[in-house]
This record gives structure tokens, sequence and C-alpha cells, in this order.
């Protein structure tokens, strides 16, 4: 399991945009963005629709499950609020329950709580929410959960 | 640009060192650097009237440097953005010229981005101290997602997967471009690598290592665009813009990571504006400059605008076909990866000089354009450079271009 991540080294300011998304996690709810007229979901959540520019909007919340589609292995803290996790890996997670029937589809990313070992392209995820030293503050993180087959692995 | 291709020219080029750190203000540098474009050009500051820049937060305007040198602008702008900014502006400037806005621009760049706002998101000392996660970074901060290396590593990681591409790929970007600049005695990485110390350098953010990112740097470059007629009245070889596109992107616009495929890039979607503008074909291309903020972004991009085919790029690069003598010749300064980073510019200059037959190397002679291609010798002239393609990268999902053309070769 990578190391702890310092979350009081990252204040997170929610905006007009946003607020709403932070409330949903302090819920433990994974919400993406879902338009009223047309009913297309995305994120993160810009403020229009981009199938039918209307900023009428809701949430759709997510069961919060969904399959890696690409990670990366981050061996270099950038922001010192990971100096004691690295390695750590960050999934691009293609959410089970976003499919559209035009192909459109909603991935998110975040910070695995498995290993490099653990993870492989295709393998099934869920979400877990980490409450932070900050009370307004939840972080959603991710961690396998279950196989797969047709799994790929960077093993170099 | 159709009836506007060859209508404009690349006349001045120059930079400063680049520098690590600079101890110097963007002003200073950028002064240092639009002077020795005019006087590479053969202009004063009477003649040029328009100026512009592009930066990220972490820069001086075209104002102050107008007004520093005593240069009078009918026009000037200053825009925000990084990689593929100077193909933009390059369009940017025809469509101004063409207009009568003014008659000779300026387009710089200065950045202390080594010893000031570092593009690979550290502070200049080392890991960022305690921030704020605002805006767009509320989305990537947490997520300890927050650098360009992490961003197209998460492309890069399945470009791998879907190209069954490794990173020895990747490593021939890097050998050569590092044997380009072991011909440039600007660059700062001037020692030869090989594949083998590509895949021994240490892990940056799988997949890429080290050897695989570019080098920061503090520097300003210039470069003076005018008319063909002027053109021909100055001191260099005119370089003419023969077309380009500005920041295309993909027809269904969504969250690049989002797409179908996220290694997809903006480049597909530009290359027939671009090719058909100019009136050429890849294969009319003699050199190129391909974005190398990365090995990962030059790779994707030889696919991106045709010059192999999709997922082919694995078998396109191998052989040297990117080094001098070979095929095509790809960011012969060294690029981003090996001369130094500019966000872009600095390789527009590379091809400019190559398509002058004035590439600054150690031929006695470069600057009357004669070159004795020895490269044991240090030349670093292509033989009949002739057209080039600067292939610019902002992100995954935008893109700029230009190709140019010279008449000596
Ligand atoms: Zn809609």
């Amino acid at each position: 399991m990578p190391g702890t991540i310092d979350y009081s080294r990252i204040t997170i300011v929610p905006d007009f945009d946003t607020a709403e998304w932070w409330m949903g996690t302090k819920q433990h709810k994974y919400l993406v963005r879902q338009c009223k007229s047309c009913g297309h979901k995305w994120f993160p959540p810009f403020p229009a629709c981009n199938k039918c520019t209307s900023m009428d909007l809701t949430w759709f919340e997510t069961a919060g499950k969904g399959v890696i589609h690409s990670y990366i292995v981050v061996t270099q803290p950038i922001l010192s609020a990971f100096i004691e996790t690295v390695p750590y890996v960050v999934a691009l997670i293609e959410l089970d329950d976003c499919h559209e029937t035009d192909g459109a589809l909603v991935r998110v990313a975040g910070v695995l709580l498995d290993d490099e070992e653990a993870v492989a392209m295709g393998l099934p995820v869920e979400v877990v929410f980490q409450q932070t030293n900050e009370p307004n503050i939840v972080i959603p993180r991710w961690k396998i959960c279950g196989t797969a087959e047709n799994t790929w692995k960077f093993v170099e | 640009m159709g009836n506007l291709t060859d209508k404009y020219c690349i006349v001045g080029v120059g930079e400063t060192p680049h520098m690590r750190p600079s101890n110097r203000t963007t002003l200073s540098m950028a002064c240092e650097a639009v002077k020795k474009a005019m006087a590479n050009a053969g202009l004063e500051p009477r003649d040029i009237d328009g100026m512009t820049s592009y930066q990220a937060g972490d820069s001086t305007s075209s104002n102050h440097v107008a007004t520093a040198l005593g240069i009078r602008l009918n026009y000037s702008l200053d825009i925000f953005g990084g990689g593929s900014s100077t193909e933009a502006l390059i369009a940017h400037a025809v469509g101004l010229l063409e207009g009568g806005y003014c008659k000779t621009i300026v387009i710089f760049r200065s950045m202390n981005g080594r010893s000031g706002r570092r593009m690979g998101g550290q502070a200049p000392s080392g890991p960022v101290p305690p921030t704020q996660a605002a805006g767009d970074q509320q989305f990537y901060m947490h997520w300890g997602w927050t650098t360009p290396a992490q961003w197209f590593g998460m492309s890069a990681m399945r470009y791998l997967r879907d190209s069954g591409a490794t990173t020895k790929t990747f490593a021939e970007v890097a050998v050569a471009h590092r044997y380009h600049a072991s011909l440039n005695p600007k660059a700062i990485m001037r020692a030869p690598i090989t594949i083998e110390d590509h895949q021994r350098s240490r892990w940056v953010s799988k997949p890429l290592r080290l050897l695989d990112c570019c080098l920061e740097t503090d520097v300003s470059a210039a470069i003076i665009i005018t008319s063909r007629e002027r053109a021909f009245d100055l001191k260099q070889p005119p370089v003419f813009i023969m077309g380009g596109t500005a920041r295309t992107m993909a027809p269904s616009p969504a969250w690049n990571y989002s797409r179908p495929e996220i290694h997809y890039v903006a480049g597909n979607y530009g290359r027939n504006r671009l090719f058909g503008m100019a009136g050429i074909s890849q294969k009319d291309v003699d050199i190129i400059s391909c974005y190398d903020a990365f090995t990962f972004t030059t790779t994707i991009q030889l696919e991106a605008y045709g010059f192999c085919g999709k997922g082919e790029a694995k078998d396109f690069v191998k052989g040297g076909r990117l080094q001098i003598d070979h095929e095509l010749p790809s960011n012969l300064s060294g690029g981003h990866l090996s001369e130094g980073y500019t966000h872009g510019i600095s390789m527009v200059i590379e091809n400019v000089r190559q398509l002058r037959h004035r590439a600054d190397d150690a031929c006695p002679r470069w600057e009357e354009g004669i070159h004795t291609y020895d490269r044991k010798a240090g030349c670093r002239q292509v033989k009949k450079a002739r057209i080039a393609a600067c292939l610019g990268w902002g992100t995954e999902a935008t893109s700029s271009s230009a190709i140019l053309r010279g008449i000596i070769g």
C-alpha cells in the first residue's frame, strides 16, 4: 500500500462549479455532472453540457465502480503532500454506469490504495472515501475489487 | 493558407543562452533575444511595429520589451499558453500582416523555466510546499496527478498497450535528439547516449524515465516575420511560411481522458489542414521539429501528422530514422530533451537556420552557408534541407503546426 498522503498540504478551494461535488464526497457519493436537457454525463464538472450547451444541470450519483483504463506509477513526488506517498499509482478509471448509447463515457482519476504490483489495465476497482484532517474535505481513493481476463500490465 | 502560402517570411531569429539559472529577469532576457533577432535580420527598432508573446503567468509583456528597446508598436498581444503557441502565433502573425495591422512582427517567449516557475510542476528547489487546489487543480492535485509528465504519461501508458510499442521506441527519440545536441554548441546536454543509457535512467513517472523528459531551462528566444517583399531586402535568405494550424482540437470536444482513445491526439485532426494549406505531402518534408517535452510527444505526433501510420511509430523510429543523414531528421538542435526547454520556439528557430543552410555549428564558415557535412567535425547542417514541418504540442487535446520552406539546397 502506498504511503500516506498529507492532505494538510493541499488546501482544496471549492467554487461555484464544484462545491456540490465536494459536499457529495462528504456523504460518500461519487457524483458526475449530468445535463437535465439531454441526459449527457461528464467529469470534471464543467459548467455546460458539451453535447447541447445546456447549463441546466444536475448531478448523477455513480455506483463508484469502474475499470482501470490506464495508469501511471509516480516515483518522484512533485507536491510535498506526496513525499511520503511515492511510489503510488494514479489510475484512470472508466466508470461502469456512465456509458451512453453514442459511445460517450466518463473516466475519472484517483490514487489507488493498491501497489504497482497489483495494478493492471482492465481490472475492476471501487471507490473508497478517505476522511482528511480537514473536516469538510473527503477524498475518493480507489481499490482493486476483483479479477478480469485480458488485463495488461507494464512490466519494464 | 491557400493564396497566402509563401507570402510571409521568417527573417530573423535569436536567443539567449540556455541558462540554469539565469539570475536575470524575463524582461532582460527578452530584450537580448529580440535584439539578437533584429541583428540577425538586419532590422532596426524602428523597423518593428508588432510584437506578441506567450506565457503562463511567468513572464514579461510585449509592451515592456518594446518600451525597453525603444520600439513603437502598432500591435501587441501577450497570450496564455505553452507548447504549440509559437506555431499558433505564426498563424496569427500572418493574419495580422495580411490585414495591415502591422508590417514586421516579433514573437518571443521568455521564461525562467528552471529557476522560476517550473513547468515540470516542482518548486525551484524541489517538491511544492503546502499549496491551494483551486479551479481545475481541484481535480488533479488530490489525485497526485499534477504535471505534464504525469498527464501525458497516462496516455503514453495506454499507447504502449494499444500499439505494442515498448519504451525502446521512446529511447530511439531520446538518442536521436541527443545526437543532434552533440552537434549543437548551444545545447545543455551534449554527451551522446545509447538506448541502454535511456533504459537505465531512473523512473520519473512510469512509463517515463528521466531521459524521456525535457530540460527545464532559463531562456528567451525570438523570431521576426514580415512580408516576402521586405524579406528579400534583408540580411538572411528568407524562410517562407507555407501553411499552418493554430491550436486545432478534436471534432467532438470532451475532456481528453474521457475520449475514446486518449492517445489519439489533436495533430490527427490538424494534419489535413496543415498539408492541404501548404500544398505538399509528408513525403516532401526534409526535416521536422516534433515537440519533445517528452519522447512520447514526439513519438505520437509522428503518427498524428501522418509520417507513419497509427501504431507504427515503433517500427518507424528504428534504425536511426530520426537522425541527421537519415530519412526524417527530427529536432536538429537537440530539442527540448537535450538543447533546452523553450515551449517550442527554439525548435522553429532551428528549422529556420537549417532552411537557410546556416546551422550555427562547428563549421568555421557556417554564417556564409558553407558547411563540411562532417558530423565528426561537428557539422549539423542537413544537406539540401528545403522543407521543414514544425509540429507543436499543447496537450493531447490541442496542437499547432507550421510548414516552412527555404530557398537554398
Ligand atoms: Zn445536454
